[in-house]
């Protein structure tokens, strides 16, 4: 408590000086050519003149006192020198704010840096040593950095430069202040922050960076320097006794319920109307997340609506309207926890009605309405759809299987000696089920495709025909090149995914990523019967063989395979 | 001559090679993913018009001139209807960027432009990206290049800065410093070679820039890199509180599909407001409506052609691009193929009863015809004039009646486009028409068709020809009296240029006042008479293009041409 006490007497003298010391520090190290140069004072956060005591830090994060005290103690008192210090915890549980305003409050400078915006060694070097340099990017410079650094070994040697010119200049500068005032300026420290430390990793050159970022303290020898490090993983992830004195690691554990609550009934207009909305939601949410960002962006909407029947936000509700409240607010609960996503629409009030009537007006064919396709999609790009969705669903094990059963009924010589090569393909495709499961290569796809499109020939037949007879027909003979066409549009729309290609054949396997649903409409919107098709495919391809399949690739794309279908 | 005509029209039409780059700039520009194999065939398409402009260098440019014309003329109308269908989503996209600026703002204050890291010194605001998905409702994202282009545009005009990002710059290679680099080249000509975001916080705080939305448009949302594009999500959310960017994410497939992708802490940084756009249906209809029916210009297709475009639409491609590409080669080889002697004839009717008119082609026109009288009897010259004349008039009722069913069939959801190849077809007119041919006159038609009886409509219906027309003929006969009313008042608007039937609809109006709703209407008598398919008119080979076979095979070596990069990608 002690500890925390003294930056708070000090706080006046700090601001003083931070006011007293401007342009005579380290003007020449930038030619920015702006409204006020840059001085050391600019690495402290706030406002100048803004008074951000100790309780008003620790009310600001409710749930967070012990780990504030415990950071404001490791950071010591002024111009004492610290040890790095690793500050960790889950996504959204205050680490970077709670690191930031306790330099606002200590009024020291800080230098901070993200490994989210610094995707890159050489970015993140230049950004910390151009906020040391106090160094302005603008048209003047062309947008340039205080230094190009780019190699780890470039990065120590600046940095020690600018550290060095600062702390002279300041040494000097607290010197005068000192004959001036009682002696104590915003001190001799300067803090490096880093944050998002676990992007690092996955840097290609994480592994060299991480250990010179841990193991700068030692290599600078400089007692004005402080370290943060801040990162959602935990240390153990990080240093496996590389030789470095490891960070002094302070864990922000998740909120507890309490806290949520403290931390949402803040800024709140009306505090007891608030209280009841969170007595309601607030439990059923915590068993989801107690992450604040994701309550806080569920909660606002919801809140809304809570608030929908009261016609004055101001009113202190009573025992009666809560209740009121909730029987008209409960439908909506359980929803909103299943929705991650919410998007709005911003459609024009004419429109909305619009479509409100038309959907009044076709009552009869609404069922049919809900579960229309709502995107255009080439019909042979939705066969193909299908096709992928049976290959990812049938295990190709039974295609090939059955295929040996009755691949003898055709007694072709070429054909039995391939199908040899489909023995050995089914051994293959057995391995690799268990590699990538789902996963199907593109000339069982075809194989599928064709298939189906045959069997869809029959129903859409009758309308092709009187168009003139141009019509699905060509999906088959016409244009196989197209149907690979279909295939990257397909890919690109992220219905099917390729990957787990076999390193040996090198040939490329390819997985549906679409969901049953999705598939329905499709095959609705061709009118496809695939529920007579899921499951018992297997038995449908009986006579399809792999060396039509391969026969039937695009390279003899005019003849069609002799594919019969047994229905 | 003939012989001369027939060989250039295996090629596209004889032309000098500027003008070939021209008419293929078309291409490229909507078909961004084909520039390889289009810049790649054009040296060839150079070869083969040489010899050809060569021998007959005069006939040629006509020929070329004759083309354009018309083809520019149909082209500046597809794309102010499509520029009118998307003003409206612009618009509202350009109200909510507003809005959306207004709510970020006061987090974005001008002061400290050298704090380099944006520091949320309010740690109770948790900073969102306000994103619009603007839902693009074709799977196939070529058509929207010009779209988005347009809107990015659109939204400059209005003092927005607006960067266009593509999938290109979120490919897994080039990973975040690639798409960085082409945002910032987006703001500053020149490019950095190390690209970060506080080079683009000083510039916006810097140049007076202050003050306007950044809105970053990216085209495909789904064709990007995933990790690539949530990193630069992540990145643009942690410097929102300095730079207001905006974001603009087009999404092909569905709303869930951001959701399906983007892993959750990213979806967290988003604020998402859902637009869309006209479905390629809805576009479709649209151009088919300004450019093939209502433009009544001297090109139009056969109904086999349009079978084929309805189907390659419908079942392989499903890209407006494609379906103007064919339409495009279906009119050169129009052009390139027909005696040229009636293809300027045609141009002149045309101007004349447009009113304005194009002297050079009047000029042309009147030469070549000049020129052709020394063989030919005036005779025929005056009945082919006359003839023209009349083709035309039967084509204006013809559009008309097509567009007064489509408009009956609106409610219906039925498809212009579909309706469109049933109108075209020869068959479905001739069987109306024999149906009836006994009966004559114009004026006995409604006094009959009120009494008639629906076994002949039902007999249509069985049938499967003309089965769309007939469906909106029956639907039309059961309107209620209110509807009908309406149905009339639109149609009135719609044919009032048409004097025949726009009088038909007055005496129908009439009559339906005057039995107060009793009176049911029937219009085959309508479709029979006035809907007669360019096909069936007399000297319709002057306008009409009926080679499908041509057309088929050109532009399936066309989509081959500029498939086989992407086909060969599924192998690798």
């Amino acid at each position: 408590m002690g500890k925390e006490e003294s930056p708070k007497t000090t706080r006046r003298t700090t601001r003083s000086s931070a006011l007293a010391t401007p342009s005579k520090n380290v003007v020449e190290e930038t030619k920015a050519s702006s409204s006020h140069p840059p001085t050391l004072s600019d690495l402290v956060l706030g406002e100048k003149g803004e008074s951000f005591s100790a309780d008003d830090l620790l009310s600001s994060f409710p749930g967070r006192r012990n780990q504030i005290l415990e950071l404001l103690r490791l950071l010591g008192p002024q111009n004492s020198p610290m040890f790095p210090v690793f500050v960790y915890g889950g996504t959204s549980t205050g680490k970077t704010s709670i690191v930031v305003e306790t330099f606002r409050h200590l009024k020291r400078p800080l230098v901070y840096s993200s490994c989210l915006t610094c995707y890159n060694p050489r970015i993140l070097f230049e950004s910390v040593l151009n906020q040391l340099f106090l160094h302005r990017k603008n048209a003047a410079n062309g947008y340039s950095s205080a230094k190009r650094c780019e190699s780890p070994s470039d990065f120590v040697n600046f940095l020690r430069d600018a550290l060095v010119s600062i702390l002279v200049n300041t040494k000097g500068n607290s010197g005068k202040v000192t004959s001036k005032r009682s002696g104590k300026s915003n001190g001799n420290m300067i803090y490096l922050v880093f944050d998002n430390l676990e992007r690092l990793r996955g840097w290609d050159k994480g592994s060299t960076i991480l250990p010179l970022l841990f193991n700068l303290y030692d290599i600078l020898k400089m007692p004005e320097v402080g370290l943060i490090f801040i990162s959602s993983a935990s240390p153990d992830t990080y240093y496996s006794n590389m030789g470095y004195v490891e960070p002094i690691p302070l864990y922000l554990p998740d909120y507890t319920q309490d806290d949520l609550q403290k931390i949402f009934m803040r800024n709140q207009a009306n505090k007891k109307l608030y209280s009841s909305f969170l007595s309601v939601v607030l439990r059923p949410f915590c068993r989801i997340t107690r992450r604040v960002d994701e309550l806080s962006s569920a909660f606002s909407p919801l809140f809304t609506k809570y608030c929908e029947p009261i016609t004055d936000l101001n009113v202190v509700p009573n025992k009666e309207t809560n209740q009121r409240l909730y029987n008209f607010f409960r439908p909506h609960i359980a929803p909103a926890l299943n929705e991650t996503f919410k998007v709005s629409s911003q459609q024009s009030p004419e429109v909305e009605v619009k479509e409100r009537k038309g959907k009044g007006g076709t009552k009869k064919s609404r069922d049919f309405e809900v579960e229309e396709l709502d995107f255009h999609m080439p019909t042979s790009a939705k066969y193909l759809l299908i096709a992928a969705f049976l290959a990812s669903r049938n295990p190709a094990t039974l295609d090939s299987s059955l295929f040996d059963s009755t691949g003898g009924s055709n007694n072709r010589k070429r054909k039995r000696k391939l199908s040899d090569k489909s023995m050995e393909q089914k051994e293959t495709a057995e391995q690799e089920l268990l590699l990538n499961p789902g996963s199907f290569p593109m000339e069982r796809l075809l194989a599928i495709f064709q298939c189906i499109t045959s069997v869809g020939e029959g129903p859409l037949d009758e309308e092709e025909q009187e168009d003139g007879g141009l019509g699905i027909q060509d999906v088959n003979g016409g244009l196989m090149s197209d149907v690979l066409l279909q295939l990257s549009s397909l890919c690109s729309a992220n219905f099917i995914v390729t990957g787990g290609s076999c390193p040996l054949e090198g040939s490329t396997r390819y997985r549906s990523t679409v969901s049953e649903d999705m598939a329905l409409k499709v095959a609705r919107s061709i009118k496809f019967p695939l529920s007579n098709w899921d499951n018992t495919i297997e038995h449908k391809f009986q006579t399809v063989s792999w060396c039509q399949v391969s026969a039937g690739l695009p390279s003899n794309n005019c003849s069609k395979p002799p594919i019969r279908v047994t229905s | 001559m003939a012989a001369s005509s027939a060989s250039a029209g295996d090629s596209p039409p004889p032309s000098s090679p500027d003008a070939a780059q021209n008419n293929l700039q078309h291409f490229f520009i909507l078909h961004k993913a084909s520039e390889k194999s289009t810049s790649s065939g054009k040296p060839r398409k150079r070869l083969d018009l040489c010899p050809t402009k060569l021998k007959e260098g005069d006939e040629g440019c006509l020929r070329m001139e004759a083309f354009q014309l018309v083809w520019s003329g149909i082209e500046s109308s597809i794309k102010d209807v499509l520029r009118n269908m998307n003003a409206h989503v612009f618009n509202q996209i350009h109200s909510w960027v507003c809005d959306s600026f207004g709510a970020i703002k006061p987090i974005a204050p001008f002061s400290s432009p050298l704090g380099p890291f944006p520091i949320v010194t309010h740690a109770t605001c948790c900073a969102q990206l306000f994103t619009a998905l603007l839902l693009t409702k074709n799977m196939e994202s070529v058509d929207d290049f010009s779209t988005f282009q347009e809107l990015g545009l659109c939204l400059k005009s209005h003092g927005c800065h607006v960067a266009s990002l593509s999938s290109l710059d979120f490919s897994p290679k080039n990973g975040i410093a690639g798409s960085l680099s082409s945002l910032l080249r987006q703001f500053f000509i020149r490019s950095f070679d190390a690209a970060d975001m506080s080079i683009l916080a000083s510039w916006y705080s810097q140049h007076g820039n202050y003050g306007s939305p950044v809105v970053v448009i990216i085209d495909d949302m789904e064709r990007c890199s995933i990790p690539v594009l949530s990193d630069f999500i992540l990145m643009l959310s942690e410097w929102v509180v300095k730079i207001p960017v905006i974001l603009i994410m087009g999404v092909a497939t569905t709303l869930d599909a951001p959701s399906n992708i983007l892993p959750s802490n990213v979806l967290k940084k988003l604020c998402p407001c859902k637009f869309t756009l006209g479905s390629p249906a809805e576009r479709m209809d649209a151009v088919v409506e300004a450019a093939l029916v209502r433009q009544c210009s001297s090109f139009a297709v056969g109904h086999k052609v349009a079978i084929f475009l309805r189907n390659y639409f419908l079942n392989q491609d499903g890209t407006l691009t494609s379906f103007l590409r064919a339409l495009k080669i279906a009119c050169v080889q129009h052009f390139s193929s027909e005696p040229l002697r009636l293809i300027l004839g045609g141009l002149l009717v045309k101007e004349d009863t447009k009113g304005s008119q194009n002297e050079k082609v009047i000029k042309c026109a009147s030469q070549v015809l000049c020129h052709g009288r020394d063989q030919m009897a005036e005779q025929t010259d005056i009945n082919i004039a006359h003839g023209l004349t009349e083709l035309k008039r039967l084509q204006m009722l013809w559009s008309t009646v097509v567009l007064c069913l489509y408009e009956a069939g609106k409610c219906d959801k039925v498809q212009l486009l579909d309706l469109f190849c049933e109108a075209l077809d020869p068959d479905v007119y001739n069987s109306f028409a024999s149906d009836n041919d006994n009966r004559t006159g114009l004026g006995k038609k409604f006094v009959t068709s009120l009494s008639n009886d629906h076994c002949m409509l039902e007999q249509h219906l069985s049938s499967r020809k003309g089965r769309l027309i007939c469906q909106v003929v029956c639907k039309v006969r059961d309107l209620p009296a209110a509807l009908l009313c309406q149905l009339l008042k639109s149609w009135e608007v719609l044919t009032v240029n048409v004097l025949e039937i726009h009088d038909m609809i007055k005496e129908l109006q009439s009559l339906l006042k005057f039995e107060e709703g009793s009176c049911k209407p029937d219009l085959t008598d309508i479709s029979k008479y006035f809907m007669m398919p360019i096909e069936c008119m007399h000297l319709h080979e002057i306008f009409c293009f009926r080679n499908v076979e041509k057309l088929q095979s050109v532009s399936i070596a066309m989509a081959a041409l500029i498939n086989i990069p992407i086909a060969a990608t599924c192998y690798l």
